[in-house]
């Protein structure tokens, strides 16, 4: 008997599972603790994003795109909207330019924050967890003083911005740098240089830059592998070459060669937040008086699109968690676009750390998912509806459909499950 | 010896303690709880609240599922029923109600056999993540006691030697304790054995570094997975009294001093007072071990946990150890 | 679309990355329609539209031009009586500003067949998977053809985003739509 008896086994990680911030699914082959494969299943926050977007209109198409993930709406508003103009050919005032860079920037600042402290929380580490988050409140104040909301921002339209941003808040966002030259040396100091961290983070899920480059890593895992590319950079997109951009790569921070693993990504992401802060200042200082749209009301816009938009466009940006591409197609004389596809970072990365993490416990495997940021509400963007052959489920069938279950796993539940007051008609 | 005091006073006195300490235990998670909230500049939930969650989840219904066998539901019990008859050996600032020659085994028996109930509960229950938490569970136990058990009866011995009544019980720290052993290389001997109880402390309770087997987000609390209702309060408050037990061990063995000497107390007012001043001495250690330890580190991996337990701890409680017993040895 | 236009690589200034690109696929592939396109902002992008029997080909040649080439978005879509996969790639991207490549290929609905790619861009698989379903393109010899987003129980024969009769259908639709036509289920 000489041959090896694996005893393999399959557990399902998700969709619903305290490691991971949104459902999905993913299905660990396990030899005791090491993973032996990984299969992602993706659909559980389908909401027919683009089945909707075939029967909206340009403008509508913006606030849909913003609401597909509340993290990084601006980077879909503003991509998407790059998209049309470039199918349009519109231009865009060089002042409106910069206030996107803000923004954007600040979303990025947010974005990263956020997922600091979800790494952290994912090893346990929740002291390092707060103490970001609570960071991170400064800039979502920032963000609300400027936009006027904390998520879903809705700063950019086609062919310009709506809201300027004026002395006052310009001061609120100097206030907000000087804050966080005060606090990011910390985050850095606990980050980079705490014995735990570097213990659970150092060569875990290591993407190989092969691997990277076969499953298209983009952004902080893209870089964290040693792929030299940031769409902002790359794309010399509007006025990001005039602020010295440049992609951050994790030897700039650790100041060793990039190994692939969660560790670099971790410290690309704290590179990006002081060079964010950097570009926040630059635009400041560089902002040109004038315009801050083409066109000075949504009406004209809209009869405008109609006319202007005809032929394909391609929307490409950094999104805080790698590149976003949005794909445009219109025709003249239609107020609607033919077609609207988005691709967001999350979507390759998924698959890139799904194959990085083979080899790996199963204790990595939630850390590795975090490290690439996951953003799977906007990864799932596409189907429609509940099953069309057997029965459609409404919200009440739903219901009718717990209460069901409930009742079997134990039949002499007390309590009447009857929903109380009146929720949504529908 | 007549039946009263030979039965009735035990067990009146380990049903007292058992009260208290389920009470004690429980007040200390919400303690630990509102420390570690304010060293992260949050607001922290009432101190009562793991008492408060405790008569809530008893009063829930309890989902049993299909895929458990009768394993499931016992294992609760069982490890409750261990964690109580182990407060007999424990020394809780007097001597132990059940100490005599020889209980230290029977003390570190039960306390394994709560981790082994707990086990079986969860492998019992057919969830893969239970399974995988119970597997953590036991590599983290075989990989800790050896550490734990080599200082102990070294420390027994050695204290044994100074003249004791019953060599190798739990009441030995209050005849002596192991400072007063007297050598320069005890004392260092000492200190690095309350290192090694302290670590071992931690991943008893399983918190900081060795918050492994009840990774929430690993492995969706692992052991407790899919424990609901009453089984869920009743291993809740299992695990709070663990804490109290094992810290208490540590306690006795390197803080046995009592306080109802100075106060000039007999009988039974001795005992309440000496009880009140161990517990303080307790929630102090836990302090540093439990709270400061979980708010300043994160978990380690299952093959960091146990490479440290190894190549660390046990290093050191067998430095240690070979310090105290030196100068008997020699 | 902007003005600029075509195969303008005979001018005298020194041709950008991307006409070069341009030219080196006009120049190996010559059935296929190549075009470079500025936008607004000044930046170009070369579009290819290349005929199904080239594609693995064209890709293969785009991996062979740069090795790090990245394959960043595939398109699947409904042109009415064709369906088409669109895929954007990034080369040359060492310095700024990178090639931004775009290769079209279309079928017919009777035959919608196209080849797979997943041997030269392995991330290609994904979106391949997600054209398989959405808008039933076939890709021939793609060595993993399940659902990826749509759950397993979705009627097979229906593409939510073909906007023909293998769409879907009016009475398919609940809760869905803009909320002020919510009675007709979708919005038409």
């Amino acid at each position: 008997m000489t041959e090896k008896v694996e005893y393999w086994v399959k557990i399902p990680f998700g969709p619903i599972h305290p490691g991971l911030e949104e459902p999905e699914k993913f299905i660990l082959t396990l030899d005791g603790e090491r993973i032996v494969d990984v299969d992602v299943k993706l659909g559980y926050n389908l909401r027919g994003i683009q089945w909707i977007a075939l029967r909206r209109n340009y403008i509508q198409i913006m606030y849909l795109a913003e609401r597909m993930c509340g993290i990084c709406s601006f980077s879909h508003n503003h991509t998407y909207t790059r998209a049309v103009e470039e199918a349009g050919g519109i231009e865009v005032p060089e002042r409106a330019e910069y206030i996107r860079v803000i923004i954007g920037e600040l979303e990025r600042i947010h974005s990263h924050l956020l997922n600091l402290g979800v790494l952290a929380h994912d090893i346990g580490y929740d002291t390092l967890l707060h103490l970001t988050w609570l960071a991170r409140e400064k800039v979502m104040d920032t963000l609300e003083a400027v936009s006027g909301n904390r998520v879903n921002y809705s700063m950019v339209t086609i062919g310009g911005v709506r809201r300027d941003i004026d002395e006052k808040k310009r001061k609120i966002i100097l206030d907000m740098i000087k804050y966080y030259h005060e606090v990011f040396p910390q985050i850095e100091e606990a980050f980079l240089h705490d014995p735990t961290i570097e213990a659970r983070f150092r060569d875990t899920a290591v993407i190989s830059k092969r691997v990277a480059l076969e499953q298209g890593a983009v952004g902080p895992t893209g870089r964290g592998s040693g792929i030299r590319d940031d769409a902002r950079w790359s794309e010399r997109l509007g006025v990001y070459p005039d602020l010295g951009i440049k992609p951050v790569m994790p030897q700039d921070v650790t100041g060793e060669r990039p190994r692939g693993d969660v560790f670099d990504r971790m410290a690309v992401r704290i590179g990006e937040l002081w060079e964010s802060l950097e570009l926040i200042e630059h635009a400041l200082d560089g902002m040109p008086d004038g315009k801050i749209k083409a066109f000075p009301k949504d009406n004209v816009l809209y009869a405008k699109l109609r006319l202007m938009v005809d032929g394909e466009g391609i929307g490409r940006y950094e999104a805080p968690r790698g590149e976003l591409v949005h794909y445009v197609r219109g025709k003249k004389g239609s107020d609607k676009p033919l077609r609207w596809k988005p691709r967001e970072p999350t979507f390759p990365n998924l698959f890139s750390v799904a194959k990085g993490v083979i080899g790996d416990q199963v204790a990595d495997f939630v850390v590795a998912v975090a490290s690439i940021d996951p953003c799977l509400s906007c990864t799932d963007r596409v189907a429609v509806i509940q099953d069309g052959k057997k029965k459609i489920l409404t919200e009440k069938d739903l219901l009718k459909e717990s209460i069901r279950k409930t009742r079997e796993i134990n039949p002499d539940i007390k309590g009447d499950p009857t929903p109380v007051g009146s929720s949504c008609s529908r | 010896m007549d039946a009263v005091t030979g039965l009735v006073y035990p067990v009146a006195g380990l049903l007292g303690l058992y009260a208290f300490v389920s009470l004690a235990s429980l007040v200390w998670e919400g303690i630990d709880r509102k420390l570690v909230a304010r060293m992260q500049r949050r607001i922290g939930p009432p101190i009562l609240q793991p008492l408060y969650d405790f008569l809530k989840l008893s009063s829930k219904e309890t989902i049993i599922p299909s895929t458990a066998n009768y394993m499931f539901r016992a294992a609760p019990v069982l490890a409750l029923a261990t964690a109580i008859a182990l407060l007999a050996y424990t020394p809780v600032g007097f001597t132990p109600i059940l100490a005599s020659k020889g209980d230290v085994i029977v003390f570190i028996y039960l306390l394994t056999l709560i981790s082994f109930f707990k086990m079986l509960g969860a492998i019992s229950s057919g969830n893969p993540y239970a399974k995988i938490g119970a597997a953590r569970e036991a590599t983290v136990m075989v990989s800790r006691e050896p550490a734990m058990m080599l200082a102990i009866f070294t420390i027994m011995w050695r204290i044994g030697k100074l003249g004791v009544p019953k060599p190798f019980s739990m009441g030995v720290f209050y005849v002596h304790n192991i400072w007063e052993i007297g050598t320069p290389m005890s004392f260092v001997g000492a200190v690095i054995l309350l290192y090694v109880f302290c670590v071992w402390l931690a991943s008893e309770i399983e918190v900081g570094f060795f918050n492994i087997p009840d990774a929430e987000e690993e492995i969706a609390e692992g052991l407790l997975v899919e424990y609901s209702g009453r089984y869920l309060a009743l291993l809740k408050l299992t695990n709070a009294m663990k804490a109290f037990i094992s810290a208490s061990l540590v306690v006795a063995i390197f803080f046995p001093w009592g306080i109802s000497g100075y106060f000039n107390l007999t009988g039974l007012s001795a005992n309440v007072a000496d009880l009140l001043f161990h517990t303080l001495k307790v929630f102090a250690l836990l302090f540093v071990v439990q709270s400061v330890f979980r708010a300043v580190t994160g978990r380690l991996k299952i093959t960091q946990a146990v490479d440290f337990l190894w190549k660390n701890v046990f290093l050191a409680s067998l430095v240690g150890s070979l310090l105290i017993a030196m100068e008997v040895i020699m | 679309m902007s003005e600029a236009h075509a195969n303008e690589i005979n001018e005298v200034k020194e041709p950008t990355k991307a006409e070069k690109v341009a030219k080196a696929i006009a120049d190996r592939f010559p059935e296929a329609e190549v075009q470079v396109k500025t936008n607004k902002w000044g930046r170009q992008r070369v579009w290819v539209r290349i005929p199904r029997e080239k594609y693995r080909e064209l890709m293969g040649f785009i991996k062979a031009l740069d090795r790090e080439a990245h394959y960043s978005i595939g398109i699947e879509q409904d042109w009415g009586d064709e369906l088409g996969f669109l895929s954007h790639l990034v080369i040359h991207y060492d310095d700024a500003p990178a090639v931004s490549l775009i290769v079209d290929v279309h079928a017919p609905k009777d035959d919608p067949v196209i080849p797979d790619i997943s041997e030269v861009f392995p991330i290609a698989l994904q979106f391949e998977r997600e054209g398989m379903e959405m808008v039933g393109i076939d890709f021939e010899g793609a060595p993993d053809k399940r659902r990826l987003f749509l759950p397993d129980d979705f009627p097979e024969g229906i593409y939510p985003l073909r906007l023909d009769d293998k769409g879907v259908s009016e009475e398919m639709v609940k809760n869905a739509g803009h909320p002020y036509y919510l009675k007709g289920g979708a919005k038409k």
